[in-house]
């Protein structure tokens, strides 16, 4: 990327992924996104048990996503809100007998979404304010931190524009501006 | 001791009297903090944990430099802040690759991390640093007389493999009611005492489904032990075991109110800091138990 000029959208990029992608099979992109041993899963059915998600009925909980990403499931998953339901908990971690990582799984498949641009407005919300503010939760209301006795800004990237600067930085060679998910100066 | 007092984004913003309790409580029990200037976002699962690995670990890697450059380890009351930020260091440290592509990122601004400064939680470091010897002889008043409900919190517990303290076993965590017990409560086991709270992406996607967690898990309490107060360690947790609990009141879906603190908030309130800064914000009404607890002066 060239400093100072803003980040737009590499559709060469992604046009290229794409047909190096086309005919790979779904498990191997997950794999890539950071689930590595999605294939060791023997579907035993204990990170379900325990999932939090399966408990109130959401449709694809860990077993059932890897079940079906494993068998070259993707068009019918993308419009799905169970990944983004996860709460990133870790229960199926630490009870899976194969060292799947069933939640690297929900958040490869969030990161595969993401590719495709099925990702929800609050996210968006969350990363804007992320690259504004430096933190993802920003509420404008000083007046709670003034109560208590607090300085209005706490020492982060919220007082610091050298820190905040640096951490734009950051961003900026992530995916978050490959993908141009939000506006980045 | 020191460590770098590392916020967040929801307790600085949305609590910040659980931010005001540790920075009361800690020189208070000799340990000296630092506000780890430039600090942020930790960076919290719905960001760039859902879009880039490496990402996650090159912003996470930013903080915890900021600690490794004092050479300080990081301390949190925020378990996502704490599972994030161990999660990404577990990572690098097990995956050179990453480790390699994060510093080539962190060069970009002259920094870089080597994988040794970690993000510690206030509960273990009031449980080991601390101890609980010193913590019983430092409080002005007691517990004595109540019920807690514990709250540990997903992030406190899994994946054990990933942080610097672990419990003996983490489905049957003990380490949130020994601190609740030498602070002089009963904090006695609940069947539903590890269920998620559905605080987070949960109450984010799907409010009905969250609001189903929280409501199993406010009832087992009630009806179980009949808790005088909730304590957790997380500060999503709080919120939600606080501001979904008077949803639900108010939807009547429940008849009962059990106020909710932080650990340190009630640590503070112990020691004799002022509620009103240390615990002043809260939806469902915490002064009756505060009064309760004012009375049980220790001789
Ligand atoms: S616990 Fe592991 S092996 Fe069993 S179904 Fe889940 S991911 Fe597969
Ligand atoms: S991390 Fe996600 S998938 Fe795993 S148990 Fe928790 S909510 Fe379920």
């Amino acid at each position: 990327m060239i400093e100072g000029v803003p980040s737009v959208l590499n559709l060469t990029e992604i046009a290229e992924r794409e047909k190096e992608e086309f005919g790979k099979r779904v498990y191997e992109v997950i794999k890539e996104l950071g689930a590595e041993r999605i294939t060791f899963c023997m579907q035993c059915g204990a990170c379900a048990s325990i999932c939090p998600l399966a408990r109130v009925g959401f449709e694809w909980f860990n077993k059932k996503l890897i079940k079906a990403l494993l068998l070259g499931l993707k068009e019918e998953l993308l419009d799905d809100p169970t990944p983004w339901a996860c709460v990133a908990c870790n229960r199926c971690t630490e009870v899976c007998p194969r060292d799947v990582s069933p939640f690297e799984v929900m958040f490869a498949m969030r990161r595969l979404m993401v590719e495709e641009f099925a990702i929800p407005t609050l996210a968006i919300e969350a990363l804007r304010s992320l690259y504004e503010h430096g933190h993802a939760v920003y509420m404008t209301g000083r007046e709670a931190r003034k109560k208590v006795g607090l300085p209005e800004k706490p020492p982060s990237t919220d007082s610091d524009e050298k820190a905040l600067e640096d951490l734009r930085k950051i961003l900026k060679e992530t995916k978050l501006a490959s993908l141009g998910l939000i506006p980045m100066e | 001791m020191k460590y770098g007092l590392f916020l967040g984004c929801n307790i600085p913003f949305n609590r910040p009297d659980v931010e005001v309790s540790m920075r009361e409580i800690f020189p208070a029990l000799g340990i000296e903090l630092d506000d780890l200037r430039g600090q942020s976002c930790c960076p919290t699962w719905g960001t760039l944990p859902s879009i880039d690995v490496v990402g996650w670990c090159a912003v996470a890697a930013r903080n915890l430099a900021l600690g490794e450059e004092r050479g300080i380890d990081l301390m949190t009351a925020c378990n996502s802040c704490y599972g994030s930020l161990n999660e990404a260091r577990h990572k690098m440290l097990t995956n050179p690759e990453i480790m390699e592509k994060v510093n080539e990122i962190l060069a970009k601004i002259g920094k870089k991390y080597e994988g040794r400064a970690k993000c510690r939680h206030v509960a273990w470091v009031l449980y080991k640093d601390v101890g609980l010897e010193k913590l019983r002889e430092s409080i002005k008043f007691s517990l004595e007389g109540l019920t807690v409900a514990v709250q540990p919190g997903c992030h406190f517990l899994w994946p054990s493999k990933v942080y610097p303290d672990k419990e003996e076993d983490p489905f049957n965590p003990k380490v949130l009611r020994e601190i609740c017990e030498a602070l002089g409560a009963d904090a006695p086991y609940y069947s539903r005492l590890i269920d998620c709270c559905g605080m987070g992406a949960l109450r984010s996607t799907d409010p009905e489904k969250s609001f189903k967690l929280v409501k199993d898990k406010l009832e087992c309490i009630k009806e179980e032990i009949d808790a005088d107060l909730i304590v957790t360690t997380c500060s999503s947790c709080l919120i939600q075991l606080d501001d979904a609990q008077e949803q639900l009141r108010k939807k009547g879906e429940i008849n009962f109110s059990i106020p909710v603190f932080h650990l340190v908030q009630i640590v503070a309130i112990c020691m004799g800091f002022d509620p009103s800064r240390v615990a002043g914000i809260c939806v469902t009404p915490r002064d009756e138990v505060i009064k309760k607890i004012l009375e049980n002066e220790v001789r």
